[in-house]
């Protein structure tokens, strides 16, 4: 049974999703993600234990992926296995039985039709056991505030490409806590620093989907 | 490569570039996706291969560009006159295009096609293919436009003139709701080519800028050295393949 564990967080890492996918090379014609994890709850194992498996997969592989040592495809692999455990936990989610970790909303700021990025962060949050709300791009200020008021207690993360959308960025933070002083908000994206998000009253940075995941599981603190 | 031209309006040109002459460089996708050269998993290589198959059926290429007079305002350093219309640009910027007597502002487009499978891809089963083909997509935006710029530069140096690297809204610190200035200029829907409220291009993978010209003008190599975004997609590329050239 642990051993069953085990290989659900190694697929996650590896992003091996089904017996049929031809990745990762190595491992063709292995069971990966959705038969594992089929076969683990069909066992008797808990979904918060297959939970914290892909968390701990999806952590390895986001600490690769900071370390340059892989890059934007293999973790999009990953995501997509986390994926596949995810359909198998849907029911847990929905009667309650295993609950998110809080809820994060996402968009990248107005001005900015750059996503990638930001469905990075969104799949790598949500594979982490965090619901999350996207808002998509180009998000007015207005916008942000009232998925706040329609999520309440949520984080926000605010994504941009562009180094000139970073004043919309800056706008979107005061706003937000202009109306919910004690919403968090999280910034990130190529022109990004510490230093800027400083300046702009974000509470957090950070230059990647795994800094996202450590600033929302470190208790959202700044 | 000689490029064919219409001119629609006065100094306004439509330029045919044709899927054909766009000299693609697989390694370049490799580097913008993060890998060394020849280090890519052969998994992510075969949907570079899809990526880039699908092109030649997706691209719809159009490109332009209209030649306006150019000047800077006596003692400002921060942007340039075009056509009577004054572009508030980043000091570096100005830098460099200030000796220009004309410019050339121009737009690049490959179409919707590309991004709206690349978006499917993405939303579906298949992200990392999506990834793929954006950065595909991007390469592709990019090539047209270098063609389009060395397609510039040919007919200036025709006419004894020389031209300066390009500059875009939305980068190198110029705000990018300058768009509206710059489409102000060009016909309506010019390319196929239209504006959001929050002046972005429709289609998404488009180009539009300004091109120096001028007899005092240069183009400059390592123009990332100049600029203050450490941490840009480009400047990391160009990183890679300056370690890759080296012996």
């Amino acid at each position: 049974m642990e051993n069953l564990v085990a290989r659900i967080g190694e697929c996650v890492e590896r992003g091996k999703v089904n017996k049929s996918s031809p990745y990762p090379n190595d491992m063709q014609g292995q069971e990966g993600t959705d038969e594992l994890t089929r076969q683990a709850l069909d066992a008797g194992v808990g979904p918060d234990e297959i939970l914290q498996a892909c968390n701990d997969g999806m952590k390895r592989i986001g600490d690769r992926f900071s370390r340059n040592e892989v890059f934007v495809p293999e973790l999009l692999m990953s995501a997509k296995a986390m994926n596949a455990v995810m359909a198998h936990l849907k029911p847990y989610f929905q009667t309650g039985t295993v609950k998110a970790k809080g809820r994060f909303v996402i968009g990248t700021v107005a001005g900015d039709l750059h996503d990638i990025g930001k469905n990075l962060v969104a799949m790598v949050v949500e594979g982490n056991g965090w619901e999350v709300v996207d808002l998509g791009v180009d998000v007015k200020p207005v916008r942000f505030v009232d998925a706040v008021k329609q999520n309440p207690g949520c984080t926000v993360g605010l994504s941009a490409l562009l180094t000139t959308t970073m004043v919309n960025m800056s706008k979107t933070v005061s706003e937000i806590k202009a109306q919910f002083p004690g919403t968090k908000v999280i910034v990130g994206g190529a022109p990004l620093s510490q230093k800027a998000a400083d300046k702009m009253g974000a509470d957090g940075y950070a230059p990647n989907p795994q800094g996202v995941v450590a600033f929302l599981d470190g208790g959202v603190q700044k | 490569m000689t490029l064919h031209e219409t001119e629609i309006e006065k100094d306004v040109f439509e330029v045919a570039i044709e899927f054909g002459d766009l000299p693609l460089d697989r390694t370049e996708i490799e580097l913008t996706l993060g890998y060394s050269e020849g280090d890519i998993p052969v998994h992510f290589s075969g949907m570079i291969d899809e990526a880039v198959e699908q092109l030649p059926k997706r691209c719809n290429i159009r490109a332009g560009y209209r030649i306006l007079d150019a000047h800077r305002p006596d003692g400002r350093v921060d942007g340039l006159v075009v056509g009577g219309t004054f572009f508030k640009l980043d000091k570096i910027v100005t830098g460099q295009i200030k000796k220009s007597a004309r410019a050339a502002l121009f737009v690049a487009t490959i179409g919707p096609s590309m991004e709206e499978w690349s978006r499917k891809l993405l939303k579906g089963d298949e992200p990392a293919l999506g990834y793929i083909a954006d950065v595909a997509a991007s390469a592709a935006a990019e090539t047209v436009t270098n063609l389009l710029h060395d397609h510039v530069g040919e007919k200036m140096r025709s006419q004894g003139l020389n031209i300066t690297n390009r500059y875009s809204p939305g980068y190198c610190n110029w705000s990018v709701s300058e768009q509206h200035l710059l489409f102000s200029l060009l016909p309506k829907n010019f390319c196929g080519v239209t504006l959001s409220e929050s002046a972005l291009m429709h289609p998404m993978k488009s180009v539009s800028g300004i091109i120096g010209i001028g007899a005092d003008v240069k183009w400059k190599d390592y123009i990332c050295d100049r600029c203050g975004v450490k941490d840009c997609t480009y400047r990391a590329t160009r990183r890679k393949e300056s370690l890759n050239s080296k012996p």
